[in-house]
């Protein structure tokens, strides 16, 4: 079996064994959902490795018939890669997944079985969005992902729970139909479904057509992301998640919404990406300010976290949309960088909850004194996420700060100043939790991290020291396929700009 | 016409064409016969699953040799047709196995009489799918309906089912009733009843619109669409459940069936009004169950929502689908996916109420999952084909019903529909929460769970499963029935 199939669908058959082990073997249950995303980790690493990114090529390339739409007959394909701009969203679903699963021995005691099934069904469905390279077979991984989380919400979460998740279910679906109108159109329009052959052709269609289909992709992927005006289901879906719900979602969900963006919106469409990319990089920016002053107001620490989400994918949105190598390369470093931090403060605040079992912000205060070591992560994940240099947040901000600045430089310095809003919140809520005088009784005997609970985010802790220091490596995956792509946006900036006549903005930029 | 030319019209070509329709109608005298004497009771099962068997053999064998048009051009055997008949001996194999154990003691004595009903209507189902003249139509039509006013009604004890029978009866005889005016009105504006000489001869004039308008009236009353819809729920909830599985299916089926043969009467300017009547249907459908609390008639609604949806291919046709038989694809998968999803889910359901769950109420479904794993699944699986996720069948369906509009050039109304269906995931969800995420409701939980007659359920147990793999295997490898479209 080749690579990427083995890789897709290991955990699915971690799934299947899941089902058949019964449901009151509940060390079994974890130990196989354990293994498998543990396989599926050093498979992913493995592939990482061999990946070649100076090539702008699919590689690791899967394609077998599937089915033949009946009339037309254009055929679906089962097919498969990665390439320069999907290749560390890979190694991040893949690396992930066994911290949100040791995660799950803290805070998931009722019905384990189902909540194994779910989270390995989900990695499939993540992994798929990620390496689908036929656009049927994309959507059928893209919707399919919702259903899992959809579960986890909806069993495993607190309070309000069945809203969180109906609401989460039903704004992603509402994009995801659109989009799937624009799917069925481009599809008939050249009369294939691969995505490689469509992202080379859509460029030739008249703009005013590409605005459309680009208009109806963008929609599915900025409610995922999500971009500002849609942002309102994530802080509920975040909050009433279980933690490690939060985790892949923040971590590895809406990635795919970004990832979304890069590919379906930029790669596919560049004209019209060039045509709405202010737009899109004034609502990165404002969601970068936005965020954060939403964040400041929060009471709940995870909400805040959430909030915080916000702001961060603002970055990677107005980094993508800058259309410079340094943007681009930034805004996709930056979405594994917000996977891990964010993944980390989602985890270390479950860790809290399990303990406290309270998020409200005034009944911490102190815990520094009573948990040396949760405080010494708990620093550590907020610097990452504040950017602080020599940690990862800051190599990703940087770059994107650098593209923007290139593209449009008024957006950039309203993002900056959401640096400046980012470090404040994330500051105040650290010093709120871990110092000052210990007020509650209760946190006078809270028990510290234990080993399981060190050891499952150490591998994100590497990498996001890893990556602070020496980006380049990761960097490097992206090379190839980010020179075509900035390759093909220079000719459609050309071609705009020769049919306008008249000298643009955009030229005296460059 | 002397008797030699009429044994002429039924030669070997046409033998073969009808054979379908000799062999539910044999089956249906050896049935009637059987229940007179006492001794062959035990015979009824296996005469009526040899019959549908024999009868689907039988199509499928139409299906692979295409006997065509026969009998002076009345009736026609061709692909699409058999294919149609399939899927209607699936529906009623379906809903009889449903039917099983499904009635209460005291309407038991009547089963053979009910079975036999129950086998008709696949006679009327096909003569309507294959009927090239708008009399044999007819016939079809009321061989489908009468056996259906009486099914509508079998549990007689019950005040909901014999309302259920009545208003049936009485609203299908108006729809009985326009098409035969419609019907005489086209034959005196054209000087003919053959769909394919209509065609030839064009209708023009008032005459024949107005005929036109009546035969499309009946005929939106059969697959429920607005503003023909107001009988659905209360009809659909007051029948025996196996009865609503196959009124939902196969009665839906046969009426899209032929309607997409008369697709060619509606003037093409009509496409978007077309468009604008399915996405009310839609509208009306999807928020009238969003209201319902039981699941019985929430599916009746969503009934009418697909209703609506299926009728989009003909607005995608008359505005100029570039792929000529598209609207016959995608109405064929489309039907075949909601055949096993809604049968399936109306299955599940009859199957819990037999079960002594006694209500098919939202509240009853709390916590199932937990006391019943695979109903659960199941349903689940039904649930989200109703609603198209990918996987299983219903999206494919979706899929094709919409690229038939997005083909035409009719893009607002795709999207339009897409959104619509959004809405429809609200209720679909709804039963999903019920069964995973809500505990048992204090209520039940007090009852003892009545798997009082467990084992005999197997049939219908069996059946559902099938239909929930088969909705599975239409969404995942969708080659094996797409690639056998006629």
């Amino acid at each position: 079996m080749d690579q990427l199939t083995l890789i897709t669908f290991l955990p699915l058959v971690g799934a299947l064994l899941v089902l058949l082990t019964p449901a009151s073997q509940e060390k079994a249950l974890r130990a196989i959902a354990l293994v498998t995303t543990l396989v599926v980790a050093v498979l992913g690493v493995q592939l990482y490795l061999a990946f070649d990114g100076s090539s702008a090529a699919l590689q690791f390339l899967v394609d077998k018939a599937w089915f033949v739409l009946p009339g037309s007959a254009i055929p679906v394909r089962y097919k498969l890669g990665v390439d320069g701009l999907s290749i560390l969203m890979v190694a991040l679903t893949a690396v992930m997944m066994p911290t949100v699963i040791l995660s799950t021995w803290g805070h998931v005691h009722k019905r384990v079985k189902e909540f194994m099934l779910w989270m390995l069904v989900m990695q499939t469905g993540m992994l798929g969005v990620f390496v689908a390279h036929d656009l049927v077979l994309f959507y059928f991984f893209w919707e399919v992902s919702l259903i899992p989380l959809y579960f986890i919400v909806g069993i495993w979460g607190g309070e309000r729970r069945l809203y969180a998740t109906i609401k989460f279910f039903l704004y992603t679906l509402a994009g995801s139909l659109v989009m799937l109108v624009a799917v069925i159109a481009i599809i008939y329009q050249f009369r294939t479904a691969d995505i490689p052959t469509l992202c080379e052709q859509a460029s030739s269609l008249a703009l005013s057509k590409q605005v459309w289909l680009f208009a109806a992709f963008a929609l599915a992927f900025s409610i995922k992301v999500p971009l500002l005006p849609f942002h309102t289901w994530l802080a509920d879906a975040h909050t009433e998640a279980p933690t490690s719900g939060s985790v892949v979602l923040a971590g590895v969900l809406l990635k795919m919404g970004t990832y979304g963006l890069l590919r379906f919106g930029i790669d596919m469409f560049p004209g019209a990406a060039l045509e709405h990319a202010p737009l899109f990089m004034a609502l990165g920016a404002i969601g970068i300010v936005y965020g954060a002053f939403l964040a400041m107001a929060q009471t709940d620490v995870k909400r805040l976290i959430a909030c915080s989400s916000v702001s961060h994918l603002g970055y990677v949105v107005l980094g993508m949309f800058a259309l410079t190598y340094a943007g681009l390369s930034g805004s996709i470093l930056q979405m594994v960088n917000h996977g891990i931090s964010t993944g980390l403060l989602f985890l270390l605040i479950g860790m809290i909850y399990e303990r406290r079992h309270t998020r409200a912000l005034d009944q911490f205060g102190g815990i520094a004194a009573t948990m040396p070591i949760f405080a010494f992560f708990l620093v550590f994940t907020v610097l990452s996420s504040a950017a602080l240099p020599g940690l990862n947040g800051f190599v990703g901000e940087y770059l994107i700060l650098l593209g923007a600045f290139q593209a449009k430089p008024l957006w950039a310095i309203i993002a900056v100043l959401g640096v400046i809003f980012g470090a404040v919140y994330l500051l105040m809520a650290t010093r709120r939790v871990l110092f000052g005088p210990v007020t509650h009784e209760e946190n006078k005997h809270l028990e510290d991290l234990n080993a399981r609970e060190v050891v499952l985010m150490l591998p994100l802790v590497i990498l996001a020291v890893w990556i602070g220091f020496q980006p380049k490596p990761f960097l490097d995956r992206t090379q190839g396929s980010l020179e075509r792509l900035v390759q093909k946006i220079e000719v459609a900036r050309g071609a705009q700009n020769a049919s306008l006549e008249v000298p643009t903005t955009e030229e005296s930029v460059r | 016409m002397n008797p030699q030319d009429l044994l002429q019209l039924f030669d070997d070509r046409a033998l073969a064409a009808v054979a379908p329709l000799l062999a539910l109608a044999i089956g249906i005298i050896v049935l009637l016969l059987s229940g007179v004497i006492r001794a062959f009771e035990s015979l009824r099962a296996p005469i009526v699953v040899a019959t549908l068997a024999f009868t689907g053999w039988l199509v499928a064998s139409n299906f692979a040799t295409v006997p065509g048009s026969v009998i002076d051009g009345t009736y026609i055997a061709d692909r699409a047709s058999s294919a149609w008949g399939l899927l209607f001996v699936v529906a009623t194999l379906l809903a009889w196995l449903f039917s099983h154990r499904y009635y209460a003691e005291s309407e038991r004595p009547f089963q053979v009489e009910h079975d036999v009903l129950m086998l008709t209507t696949p006679l009327g189902m096909m003569l309507m799918a294959g009927a090239a003249n708008l009399i044999v139509f007819f016939i079809g039509l009321e061989v489908l309906s009468i056996p259906l006013y009486a099914l509508a009604s079998f549990r007689r004890s019950r005040a909901r089912s014999v309302e259920a029978g009545l208003k049936y009866f009485l609203l299908g005889a108006f729809a009985a009733a326009f098409f035969l005016y419609g019907s005489s009105l086209i034959y005196a504006a054209t000087g003919s009843l053959q769909l394919a000489e209509i065609k030839a001869i064009g209708l023009h004039g008032p005459l024949a619109l107005g005929g036109v308008a009546l035969v499309m009236a009946s005929l939106f009353f059969k697959i429920s669409v607005f503003p023909f819809h107001l009988w659905v729920p209360d009809v659909y909830q007051g029948s025996p459940t196996p009865v609503t599985a196959l009124m939902a299916t196969g009665t839906k089926a046969a009426a899209f069936a032929f309607l997409i043969n008369t697709m060619f009467m509606l003037p093409k300017s009509a496409a978007l009004a077309v468009a604008v009547v399915a996405l009310v249907t839609m509208a009306l459908g999807n928020l009238g169950a969003l209201a319902q609390t039981d699941v019985k008639r929430m599916l009746a609604y969503s009934g009418i929502a697909h209703a609506g949806t299926v009728l989009l291919v003909v607005a995608g046709t008359l505005a100029g689908d570039p792929e000529s038989s598209g609207a016959l694809h995608a109405a064929l998968f489309y039907m075949g996916a909601y055949v096993f999803t809604a049968a399936g889910a109306f299955g599940l359901l009859a199957l819990l109420e037999r079960d002594g769950e006694r209500f098919t109420t939202l509240e009853a479904l709390k916590g199932l999952a937990q006391r019943r794993p695979f109903v659960a699944a199941a349903l689940t699986i039904f649930m989200l084909s109703l609603g198209g996720m990918p996987l299983t069948g219903g999206f494919l369906g979706k899929w094709m019903v919409f690229s038939s509009l997005v083909r035409a050039g009719l893009i607002w109304p795709a999207v339009v529909g897409a959104l619509l269906s959004v809405i429809a995931f609200g209720y679909y969800l709804r039963v999903v929460i019920a069964l995973y995420m809500q505990p048992v409701s204090e209520r039940d939980a007090a009852l003892p769970s009545g798997q009082t007659s467990a084992g005999s359920a197997a049939p219908a147990a069996i059946a559902a499963a099938v239909c929930a793999v088969l909705v599975l295997v239409m969404g995942t490898l969708p080659g094996l029935f797409l690639d056998r479209l006629p």
